[in-house]
């Protein structure tokens, strides 16, 4: 994909900004979203703007649609195709839209009708710009949800979208902004909402139609692997404005400016793995006994779990969360969960708090049997255990400052088996925020006056309130920026190198339980398909499943990404032979 | 696209819905039995019970327990009920203490008629409000969503018997258009010739149901604006009208359906205060009459006969939703 050359064949960009100002005028005054980006993107190539959330970065994609709220105020120049889009009509922009633009968003979920059958969604967009009858437009939605990969087209187009998996919905969404063979393909974080072997094969996808299209893609993320796949140019967006363009490979390994040098810093990665699959196997074996030797010589662990069963009934049917599942945590012990969603991880995670129904094998906590216990010992064991959530702003009450909600466990449990008074309640309290680095003044703030990494402090805060042997993470930093996600998994660590609590440490993304973890436990499908030493189980995986996860995770360094996705072709071809 | 649709639609679909409406009519049956168990206790606990309301504060101990004997109410409270049950299944639902005829043939001769007054006045409320609903939510927060919420907000808390005057007082009166006494006669046909009789009671117990739907409209349309879907809509190059007609209307009408089994009851209710005030032949005139003159076993077949319908109308609120959202249909892949 040289883009010189084909900027020759074209001298007319399929994408332009010239200084775009994009304002929102609010209540509290004069919001500047944009302030003065310019770029183009050339056909055929894939330029992708990255950068943290509030950026701009939507807003900026966005515009070349003519979709920004009513509330917006533009300037500066924007063309597609060589059309002003600034100073079109909307019926002028309805001829444009889907047609030599169009968008792929991030959500699947949401992004299709739920009430209309998908074939149709797809014969609309070709419907509303090539004067064809309804039949023929449906024949070639058919063939357009073949083409990104739908397997059974026919009966799929006639499913709606609930019947579809989140993968299947993005490739619906993706035929639909194929559908008029555009010139410019915007797509909105398109992989954000997916599992990451999902994610390499939608990006997979949308690399192929690129090149046999040869239309240009404004990629739109945060996911410096994603980047490193895709795209041809990048452009670092910060507050409004663009910090630095150049080469991907240019900007991700030798990033000049400040802002894009901390950015990469912070995008945990994984090593390389030793993809070989024999290689890896004979290592595995050999490093095996460690494991057993060191598993003796350990002291009694905060949490054993035995070949552990959770089974959901719903509408009669029984299903199985986790399947015979073991899962040990020793004191002072970080211990990583990873797996996609749906694999049950969650689920074996709430285990030991007694909140699912477990039907099978033996969770010890603490030493004490969880399943024989009393819902009286249940809550003193659950007062030795911290938990928190994925999502820092749901899982604090909006009504209540943080301070009491920091407190709530120890009024709750009490201390010493007394409710604690005013005074020392607060005095823990500015005790624990000044422990998660955070001002004590903030104790009488509200969730939604603090930033999303100051409320999963706040979180941590909560949980380490009875001061814990146990903390339960699950996806604590999902929902946070890579520079947020950096402070919190260093406080974390800090933390538990104070205290010394056990930790489950619950995630989908492989580079941060590389991070923080010791050992690792795969897990898919409600069974274990791994377990062992954070660096064996990443570095020579075992299973099949933990090297082709880990295969798909796509690393912020485009070279070694390259190779990264050719092993991942290379063991879905072994799968398949 | 729909005539391939109907007739490749796999077998799964249909299975389903027969699953779903078979559980849904044992649960209405159970609720109907319930209710019928209310009812039957409801009766008891009369002060002096049904005898005395009909023989009257002169009627000697004699006279009250010959007519208790007579009607079976001096037998177990069991057996009795199992009477009533036993009678009601036949269709009978016993005799008028007051008209001398068969309950059932009562009830047989005015439900239609209040079944037109209802359907007239939520068919009419529907054609208004939804239409009215979408626009409101389109010019959100303009002048006119400010009035037309603000007339909707009086009307709705007007009671309907006053409503009714009001409109008594202004088409009547004021301007001498339209009768404000209801269309008479024993056949529905009769009901039927006499439209310009219908208007004022159709008015009456319908422009509450405006004011409710068009609420409702309101607010599914403008939740509905805010989906992702309106803009993939948007960016396939929908134009704003086309998306409003094919995606948003239906997705917005879900909650408006649901609300419209629960109405049913509503306008039952609402029928006993707007017959009795226009003198309409329906079930709430002869509700109200059977109330003023103790005539428990009409009472009775009316409470029964507004439950059941109110019961058949969740249902086919059910089904209309089962209809409208295929994620009620549940059977995810």
């Amino acid at each position: 994909m040289s883009t010189t050359a084909i900027a020759e064949n074209h001298p007319v960009p399929a994408l332009k900004f010239e200084n775009l100002v994009v304002d929102f005028k609010t209540k509290n005054g004069t919001v500047n979203a944009v302030r003065g980006v310019s770029f183009s993107v050339a056909r055929g190539e894939v330029l992708a703007v990255v950068g943290e959330s509030g950026s701009g970065k939507t807003i900026t994609s966005l515009t070349a649609m003519a979709l920004l709220p009513s509330t917006a105020r533009t300037s500066g120049v924007v063309e597609v195709d060589g059309h002003d889009v600034l100073n079109a009509s909307e019926s002028d922009m309805g001829s444009k839209r889907g047609n030599v633009v169009s968008m792929v968003f991030q959500e699947p979920m949401t992004a299709l009708n739920p009430s209309m059958k998908v074939g149709k969604q797809v014969a609309e967009a070709i419907l509303n710009h090539r004067g064809v009858s309804k039949t023929e437009a449906l024949k070639r939605a058919v063939a357009l949800l073949e083409k990104v990969g739908i397997p059974d087209p026919v009966v799929k187009a006639r499913n709606y979208p609930h019947q579809l998996s989140g993968g299947q919905r993005q490739r619906v969404v993706i035929a639909i902004a194929l559908a008029c063979e555009p010139t410019l393909i915007i797509a909105d974080e398109p992989t954000t909402a997916l599992d990451v072997t999902v994610q390499a094969e939608i990006l997979e996808l949308l690399r192929n139609l690129v090149q046999q299209t040869n239309t240009a893609l404004l990629l739109i993320t945060h996911n410096m692997g994603v980047v490193a796949d895709l795209s041809d140019r990048v452009a670092v967006m910060n507050a409004g404005k663009i910090v630095e363009t150049g080469t991907t490979v240019q900007v991700l390994t030798a990033p000049t400016q400040p802002y894009t040098q901390a950015l990469l810093a912070a995008v945990p990665t994984l090593p390389e793995a030793k993809w070989d699959t024999v290689i890896a196997e004979e290592r595995a074996r050999i490093s095996c006994p460690e494991d057993a030797v060191k598993e003796s010589t350990t002291v009694a662990p905060v949490l054993d779990m035995r070949g552990v069963c959770v089974d959901y009934t719903s509408g009669g049917r029984k299903l199985r969360a986790v399947d015979t599942a073991d899962l040990k945590i020793n004191p002072g012990e970080i211990v990583g969960l990873v797996g996609e969603s749906g694999s049950g991880k969650s689920t074996l995670g709430r285990a030991p708090l007694g909140l699912v129904p477990v039907t099978g094998g033996s969770i010890t906590l603490f030493g004490g049997n969880v399943l024989k216990a009393s819902t009286r010992e249940i809550r003193t064991l659950r007062s030795r255990i911290g938990i928190i959530f994925q999502d820092p702003g749901g899982s604090l009450d909006p009504r209540m400052i943080v301070g009491d909600s920091i407190a709530e466990p120890l009024v709750m449990h009490g201390i010493n088996g007394k409710r604690p008074s005013r005074s020392v309640r607060e005095t823990r309290v500015a005790e624990l925020l000044e422990a998660v680095r955070l001002p004590a003044t903030n104790a009488r703030r509200y969730p939604h006056e603090l930033s999303g990494g100051q409320r999963q402090r706040i979180g941590l805060a909560r949980a380490l309130a009875l001061a814990p042997e146990l903390l339960i993470a699950d996806e604590p930093t999902s929902a946070l920026d890579v520079s947020v996600q950096d402070e919190v998994l260093t406080l974390l660590l800090e933390l538990q190198n104070e205290h010394g609590f056990g930790c489950l440490f619950i995630s989908h993304d492989l580079a941060v339980v590389h991070s923080v973890s010791q050992r690792v436990t795969v897990m898919q499908s409600g069974k274990v398909i791994e377990s062992g030493e954070t660096s064996r189980v990443l570095q020579l995986p075992e299973a099949s499943y933990t090297r082709h996860l880990l295969a798909s995770v796509p690393s912020p360094n485009p070279l070694l990404q390259r190779q990264r996705r050719e092993a991942r072709l290379a063991l879905l071809s072994s799968k398949d032979s | 696209m729909t005539t391939t649709t109907t007739a490749t639609r796999d077998s799964s679909g249909l299975r389903l819905f027969s699953w779903f409406l078979a559980k849904r009519l044992v649960q209405a049956a159970v609720v109907i039995a319930i209710v019928s168990v209310i009812v039957f206790l409801l009766l008891q606990a009369l002060p002096g019970g049904p005898a005395r309301g009909i023989l009257g504060q002169q009627a000697t101990a004699a006279q009250i327990a010959a007519f208790n004997h007579e009607q079976g109410f001096d037998l177990p409270l069991v057996q009795q009920y199992f009477n009533y049950v036993g009678q009601w299944l036949q269709g009978d639902l016993g005799r008028s203490f007051v008209m001398n005829t068969e309950v059932s043939s009562v009830i047989i001769q005015r439900l239609p008629k209040t079944l037109i007054l209802a359907l007239a006045a939520v068919g009419g409320a529907l054609l208004v409000s939804i239409p009215l609903g979408m626009a409101q939510a389109l010019r959100r927060n303009k002048a006119f969503d400010y009035v037309m919420t603000g007339l909707n907000f009086i009307v709705y808390s007007t009671p309907s018997f006053f409503l009714g005057l009001l409109l008594i007082m202004f088409f009547t009166q004021l301007l001498g258009w339209l009768p404000a006494s209801a269309p008479q006669g024993d056949t529905v046909a009769e009901i039927l010739s006499q439209p310009k009789e219908m208007v004022l009671p159709v008015l009456t117990s319908g422009l509450a149901g405006v004011a409710t739907f068009s609420r409702y409209m309101r607010s599914s349309t403008i939740d509905n604006l805010h989906e992702d879907y309106v803009r993939t809509a948007r960016a396939k190059g929908t134009p704003m009208n086309k998306v409003i007609s094919r995606h948003v209307l239906r997705n917005s009408l879900t909650p408006v359906v649901t609300m419209l089994g629960y109405y049913l009851p509503v306008m039952f209710g609402g029928a006993l205060v707007v017959e009795q005030l226009f003198n309409y032949p329906g079930m709430g005139l002869l509700f109200w009459n059977a109330a003023q003159t103790s005539d428990f076993p009409v009472l009775l077949g009316c409470v029964l006969v507004i439950s059941v319908a109110t019961v058949i109308g969740s249902l086919l609120a059910d089904i209309t939703q089962f209809i409208l959202d295929p994620r009620a249909r549940g059977g995810v892949k």
